[in-house]
């Protein structure tokens, strides 16, 4: 077949696997051409002979020649991923789907709210955003995570908070002796955070429940409904809008997604399960 | 319009030739039921042209049950004798899907350009056939490349598309026998068979109707009819117009897509265990959103075509039509 065939993945070799925390690893891959994405958009993982996943990167969206994917293991597929090793190959397809909207964050704050392994896909944002931040206000993080140990990239912390604009928060469910900074559930940042809300907007990605009570949080703030962006998750298999598994009311999420303003899916079914 | 007219016995002489350079696939009568089989010049004699659906919907040559994505195929140029237009209406939605957007599947165009689609005349209606209560004809309307329509032992052949055209042109149908029309009495078995059906079919709620009953909250409803669901997903595999699969893994990072199907449990399930269509009574429920909301609003095109396949494959005896008919009571 001469056209391209949306389904072939592209070889790429796993040069680095870095732990992040007992359950969640980074893949650093070198794809055997380059291979660019928006920040937000997903890509599909193959692992040989196994089976296929979504991932969002978490690499900068301005580097072409690698790019990184954070897996908590969770399932089937990425139980095998985490055994993988450096020279070993894996398939990718992409990019797909709709990202985060960067011109619509321009001369705005931008609040962030991830938990967990929602990071992932936060990190290629705020990497974006720092190359752009010439046109930004102000980035407010926070992060939520259930212990200290389960905290993902310490360095990164580090470094986010000696840049200028960006100020970073964290919270863990249940604390040890080293923990210094809060202690609940995320949303519990958002009562010390100072936002300027009608100047800005807010992104959202995280587990289920914690973009269900983020969101609502923010909505109580007085956030408005199109200037919450959400990083929808979904069963996908081909994520080209074709087999039908991440359907949610009109939408399919990876085609139509997985960027969604709260109010384009409210009135969705099931939109947090 | 141009109506090529062919007698029976220079029909059976037309097909043995086109099987020699195409594979010719026609609906054959068998014990209980009628389904595509290949055709080999043995069994010309026994291709039911009239009928109404086969078991196996269309979709199974554009869209196989199973079909490796990495690796093509070797295909062949088909032939496809006898699609009633239950199925054909299908591909509206169908092309939709696969070709329409920002990524074409080549699998599936190429299946389809490989394919010569022959439609029929319906002759009988099952009791579960009900194309009239979405306002299709139970003979080809379009979405065919030639039109069949059989009486009093000859065939005439009607020209859908430029590709028909073309294949009539190259395999060459006896030309002194153009008619300007289909004969009247060809007309009047059309006429016939869609009052028969809109007899048959005057309770069913059309599309609209179906839509506002099915989004009414009533959640008592579907769990009435989920009762008997098995979750065999046979509703969704049998159906015309269902298109979802999943991407199987293989060796050397091939792929194969294999048919799947959202009343099947674990279709929407992530990783991590959530699932939006647990419950069964609200995976039913999805099934009607998808064919009378969803699907006509994302790609202006109908999710189902009647076919009725879907009534007789249940094996909980869930009949789509009394799901609607309750669904639109009450106002």
């Amino acid at each position: 077949m001469q056209e391209r065939n949306i389904y072939k993945p592209i070889k790429a070799e796993l040069i680095k696997v870095i732990e992040e925390s007992p359950t969640i690893k980074t893949f650093v891959l070198v794809p055997e051409v380059e291979f660019s994405f928006k920040t937000g958009q997903f890509i599909e993982v193959t692992v040989e002979n196994v089976g296929e996943a979504p991932f969002t990167p978490s690499s900068s969206p301005l580097e072409t020649k690698q790019l990184e994917i954070t897996v908590m293991k969770t399932g089937y597929v990425t139980e095998i991923m985490h055994t993988m090793q450096p020279g070993q190959y894996m398939g990718i397809r992409g990019p797909y789907g709709r990202g985060y909207p960067l011109e619509e964050f321009y001369d705005k704050e931008v609040l962030i709210l991830g938990g967990g392994c929602g990071f992932a896909p936060i990190r290629s944002l705020l990497y974006n955003l720092k190359a752009i931040s010439d046109k930004l206000r102000k980035v407010t993080f926070c992060y939520g995570s259930k212990t200290p140990e389960e905290c993902i990239y310490k360095p990164y912390i580090k470094e986010l908070r000696e840049t200028p604009k960006f100020e970073v928060f964290r919270s863990v469910d249940k604390a040890d002796e080293s923990w210094e900074e809060k202690v609940g559930v995320v949303t519990v940042l958002l009562d010390d955070v100072k936002v300027d809300i009608p100047n800005s907007a807010v992104v959202v990605c995280g587990p289920p429940i914690m973009m269900k009570f983020g969101t609502k949080k923010l909505l109580e703030m007085g956030y408005p409904e199109d200037k919450i962006y959400l990083s929808m998750e979904k069963n996908m298999s081909c994520g080209l809008g074709k087999c039908g598994h991440c359907a949610m009311g009109h939408y399919f999420v990876c085609k139509d997604g997985p960027v969604f303003s709260y109010n384009e899916i409210k009135d969705s079914p099931n939109i947090w399960s | 319009m141009s109506v090529y007219r062919i007698s029976e016995d220079k029909w059976v002489e037309y097909v043995k030739e086109l099987v020699r350079e195409y594979q010719v696939y026609a609906p054959i009568v068998k014990t209980n039921s009628t389904d595509f089989e290949e055709i080999t010049p043995e069994k010309i004699g026994r291709i039911n042209y009239g009928g109404n659906t086969a078991s196996t919907p269309l979709k199974a040559f554009f869209f196989p049950f199973k079909e490796n994505v990495v690796v093509a195929a070797d295909k062949k140029p088909r032939i496809i004798i006898g699609v009633p237009n239950c199925d054909l209406a299908a591909l509206d939605l169908l092309d939709n899907i696969y070709l329409g957007g920002e990524f074409e599947d080549l699998y599936y165009k190429e299946n389809r350009e490989q394919t010569i689609l022959f439609g029929k005349d319906c002759d009988s209606i099952k009791d579960s056939c009900h194309c009239s209560a979405y306002g299709l004809k139970p003979y080809a309307e379009k979405n065919c490349d030639i039109s069949m329509s059989v009486w009093d032992g000859n065939f005439y052949l009607v020209p859908m598309s430029t590709k028909g055209e073309a294949f009539l042109d190259k395999h060459r149908i006896n030309q002194n026998e153009t008619l300007a029309a289909l004969p009247e009495k060809v007309v009047q078995q059309r006429a016939g068979l869609v009052t028969a059906l809109q007899n048959q079919n005057k309770d069913i709620p059309d599309e609209q109707a179906s839509r506002r009953g099915i989004e009414k909250e009533n959640p008592e409803l579907w769990k009435k009819h989920a009762a008997t669901c098995v979750s065999c997903g046979a509703c969704s595999l049998i159906c015309p117009t269902c298109h979802c699969f999943l991407l199987i893994d293989r060796r050397d990072f091939e792929k194969v897509k294999n048919w799947d199907a959202c009343q099947l449990p674990g279709f929407s399930r992530v990783a991590a265990g959530e699932d939006p269509l647990l419950k069964l009574y609200e995976r039913l429920k999805f099934r009607y959103l998808c064919k009378f909301v969803y699907k006509p609003d994302m790609f202006k095109a109908i999710a189902c075509t009647g076919c009725g396949r879907c009534i007789d494959a249940c094996l909980g005896k869930i009949n789509k039509n009394e799901v609607l008919i309750e669904a639109c009571q009450g106002g």
